[in-house]
């Protein structure tokens, strides 16, 4: 087991990869009274065409498949997964994003029965046509429940607007045409596909010892056959450097006007630590720029342009990246003219040094809150795994950042020619009986 | 330590909790009164108000900057809303991770201080720039209540069930409200505030001596907020009204219908049956063990989210569904059943089991999380009726099955909220 000390941060991450290829990674905090536990596949809504080689043809899956094969792993030949961890006092769910599925529960007691459980029923495929079939009945309301969510429908907006081919413009939970044709064959070969233990990792954060929890995790391992890890080629389709269209409009049930405007990252392809260092390093820009601390925020809330909810991301992978930024908007037009003026201006006279280095400093500030939370832990580090990242550099990074690279960044990355809205206007709203 | 020791001195408290367990040292202040109309929406104005600018920091980009540049220290304020209580937060928390965690501590009570105490001014008032962006966001804030439609049925249900009592006040107030709410009016309720407050402070962090730093603590509110014990009575919970349930229906634009139904229990916080309650509102749909997901989601595939929650302070049970809107009768059956069987006893020694084990591992997850903690201690003490999270934990072990049938004997579905979209033209 290997261990590696945080000094900074005063924890020691332990590491090991069982003999079947299942990585180990496991962070306690002493003196919690929850273990926070994830497993997690390279499983996520953009793996859209799997080629596995020397299997037959490369083919293409339905939008919504890899969701659709979480809500389903739930099922056991003895029945529902909920009712034993439930026996065990343990909180069960799940969820799926982009490029990973991840099995997760937090515990206060019983952590060797509920890391069984876990470990047993992400491994044991059970899947009838009856279920399968019930099941779209929950996901098409689970789809409709987004479909009333503005912020979910502005940022999916925006990413359609942003990639042409790339499969991050699938809705993550797919339509309900998409998954009406899934079936019970389908989710058996995306499961003997993705969830070899060779793709996967076991993360726990939290009071426990991990000398004694990986010991329970291989012990288990151990009594369990594999056939060779299937060697996944992600063939995503090539995305041409621009973007599909400028401005996507949408109508819902809300009081007021909302936008996000983004950016398609032109810098894709990198991994590791360059690829950390690209996404901290975006986030101190874009803080400095558009944060709380920044006189664009202040400027804009005193000209009632934006409210409270105006916020920034910054997200990326190997193959995307995109920023964005917006909320709720009294003039969309005005809002994105301010943006554009900011963004420029700051590119002709240069990032103030003061800001750049006092939002460095809150950044670390943040990072190191944020280790108070076993599940934020948890989340951030498998998010980061599937990438090939390794988060807990994030202190170090942040502080080893330079005005010079923040300002080559800026310039290239906000461009107008990459740039994209996404609005949702307000449809009048009829209340009473 | 697992427990907050407390020290009074006249309507303030300092409730401290000394533990190196944590990265974050937490302080959150909850200034508290009654809600009354006719002040509730220049009370839900203050906090804002507040992160507008204090007399050192003048402006809302200043005190911003001030708080980040302490090693990136959150500094927050909200208003909040328990039963007929108004609550003003004040919250700020800053990493331990600091050179000096001590001194930072101290800057970062300051500012707090400065927040509450001396808010920048104008001519003796709040100034005119501040209460207009702050009226312009109110307005904002209020509409946007809108915008996510599960909280927005969920609160539309409460306020049904509450309907006569200061219970239904939004937390928020009233847009008609802000015509009134001019900078000499916000400074009169200001000053009103500050003289009926019952303030409460939450510490949490390595203390070397709590008793100290509580004593300190007082003493500095004891200047700001001088005078006796408050007269507040304890909230009380909302008792069934014997009449006819009400059944209430709106349409938006919406793809989803919300249905929502909202129970009076008539117990509360304080009664000795509360940890009975508790348990009976987890079997009937706390967890993805209960009888709402398993019956509602898992059998009839009618939802994907289907579950009940517990107001600790006002015993309001609220369930809620995410459905079609052509299947209401057949949901809304459903969920009758499930309440039936609840009060008729059909609870197997299961359900009671696993629902027990949930909430004791609820509860023992507060106790890495200091600021839930809080929360919960501040509902015993709205209640007049501190439990600690050990008394709690026993208590619910040893609920009973006949106690739980007991519990929900009482219950009576006062409101069936359903929300649903605009008939639109059949193709």
């Amino acid at each position: 087991m290997r261990e590696t000390l945080i000094e900074s941060l005063g924890v020691t991450l332990y590491e090991e990869t069982l003999d079947n290829g299942l990585h180990v990674a496991l962070l306690p905090r002493p003196g919690f009274q929850q273990v926070f536990v994830t497993l997690t596949t390279r499983f996520g809504s953009t793996d859209q065409t799997v080629d596995v080689p020397g299997r037959g043809e490369a083919w293409v899956v339905p939008d919504g498949v890899a969701h659709f094969l979480e809500h389903k792993m739930f099922d056991m030949p003895t029945g529902d997964v909920f009712a034993d961890f439930a026996k065990h006092g343990a909180a069960a769910n799940a969820f799926t994003s982009f490029e990973q599925t991840t099995y997760l529960f937090s515990c206060t007691e019983d952590l060797t029965e509920n890391t069984r459980i876990l470990l047993d029923y992400v491994q044991t495929p059970y899947f009838t046509d009856a279920s399968v079939e019930k099941e779209k009945g929950i996901i098409g309301q689970e789809i409709r429940m987004y479909d009333d969510n503005p912020d979910w429908r502005c940022f999916f907006g925006l990413l359609q607007c942003l990639y042409q081919r790339h499969p991050l413009r699938i809705p993550i939970a797919g339509t309900i045409e998409s998954i009406a044709q899934i079936d019970t064959d389908l989710l058996y070969r995306c499961y003997e596909t993705f969830y070899h233990p060779g793709n996967m990792l076991f993360f726990a954060a939290g009071g426990f010892d991990p000398a004694a929890l990986l010991e329970v995790v291989r012990e288990n391992q151990a009594g369990k056959a594999f056939p060779d890890c299937p060697r996944v080629e992600r063939n995503l389709p090539t995305e041409p450097v621009g973007i599909r269209q400028g401005r996507n409009v949408a109508q819902l049930g809300v009081s007021q006007a909302r936008c996000l405007i983004g950016w398609k990252d032109g810098q894709t392809g990198l991994a590791g630590a360059e690829l950390l260092r690209q996404e901290l390093l975006t986030g101190v820009i874009l803080d400095t720029l558009f944060g709380r601390g920044s006189d664009f925020y202040h400027l804009l809330l005193d000209e009632g342009l934006i409210d409270q909810h105006f916020s920034w991301e910054y997200e990326a992978s190997n193959s995307y990246g995109y920023t964005l930024l917006g909320g709720n908007t009294t003039d969309v037009d005005t809002l994105v003219g301010r943006v554009d003026e900011t963004i420029e201006s700051v590119i002709r006279k240069g990032l103030s040094a003061e800001a750049f280095e006092r939002n460095v400093r809150k950044a670390m500030g943040r990072f190191v809150l944020g280790f108070d939370s076993p599940s934020g832990i948890a989340r951030n580090y498998t998010a980061y795994w599937v990438k090939g990242v390794d988060w807990l550099d994030s202190l170090a990074v942040l502080n080893s950042l330079t005005l010079e690279e923040a300002q080559q960044r800026l310039a290239e990355h906000l461009v107008p020619e990459l740039r994209a809205v996404s609005v949702i206007e307000p449809v009048s709203i009829a209340t009473g009986a | 330590m697992t427990s907050f020791a407390s020290f009074d001195d006249g309507r303030c408290s300092v409730h401290i909790l000394r533990t190196a367990q944590f990265h974050t040292r937490h302080i959150h202040v909850k200034m508290t009164r009654p809600m009354r109309r006719e002040q509730v929406t220049a009370t839900a104005l203050l906090p804002y108000l507040w992160m507008e600018g204090t007399g050192e920091h003048p402006s809302a980009l200043e005190l911003t900057r001030r708080s980040e540049a302490l090693f990136g220290t959150v500094l927050q304020t909200a208003i909040g809303k328990r039963a007929d209580r108004h609550v003003v937060e004040v919250y700020a928390g800053m990493p331990e991770s600091a050179a000096e965690p001590d001194t930072l501590y101290k800057e970062v009570l300051e500012l707090v201080w400065q927040v509450i105490l001396n808010p920048a001014t104008e001519g003796g008032v709040f100034p005119a720039g501040h209460v207009e962006r702050q009226r312009s966001l109110h307005q904002k804030r209020i509409a946007s209540v809108l915008d996510d439609k599960i909280q927005y049925a969920y609160e539309r249900c409460l306020e049904e069930v509450s309907r006569d009592g200061p219970e239904a006040l939004p937390r928020f107030g009233f847009v008609d409200d802000l015509e009134t709410c001019t900078p000499t009016r916000l400074w009169q309720v200001y000053e009103d505030f500050l003289r009926e407050a019952r303030v409460h402070v939450y510490l949490v962090g390595p203390f070397a001596d709590a008793k100290a730093e509580a004593e300190r603590v007082l003493r500095l509110l004891h200047k700001a907020f001088p005078g006796a014990p408050d007269t507040f009575s304890p909230v009380h919970p909302l008792s069934p009204q014997g009449a006819d349930e009400r059944r209430v229906v709106e349409e938006q634009a919406v793809m989803q219908g919300k249905l929502n139904l909202g129970l009076r229990t008539g117990m509360a916080y304080a009664d000795a049956s509360y940890p009975a309650l508790l348990v009976a509102n987890g079997i009937l749909g706390g967890f993805p063990h209960s009888k709402l997901f398993r019956n509602v989601r898992e059998k009839n595939s009618l939802a994907y989210y289907a579950s009940s929650r517990l107001d600790a302070l006002t015993g309001v049970v609220s369930i809620q569904t995410g459905i079609e809107v052509s299947r209401y009768e057949q949901a809304l059956a459903i969920i009758r059943e499930q309440i039936e069987d609840l009060r008729n006893g059909r609870v197997d020694e299961q359900e009671l089991e696993y629902t027990k084990l949930g909430l004791r591992n609820q509860y023992r997850v507060m106790l890495d999380q200091p600021m839930t903690m809080a929360d919960l201690h501040f509902t015993g003490v709205l209640a007049g009726h501190p439990r600690p999270i050990e008394q709690l934990l026993h208590e619910i072990e040893q609920v009973s099955r006949e106690q739980v049938i007991q519990a929900a004997e009482s219950w009576q579905v006062d409101t069936v909220y359903f929300l649903k979209g605009r008939v639109q033209a059949s193709a």
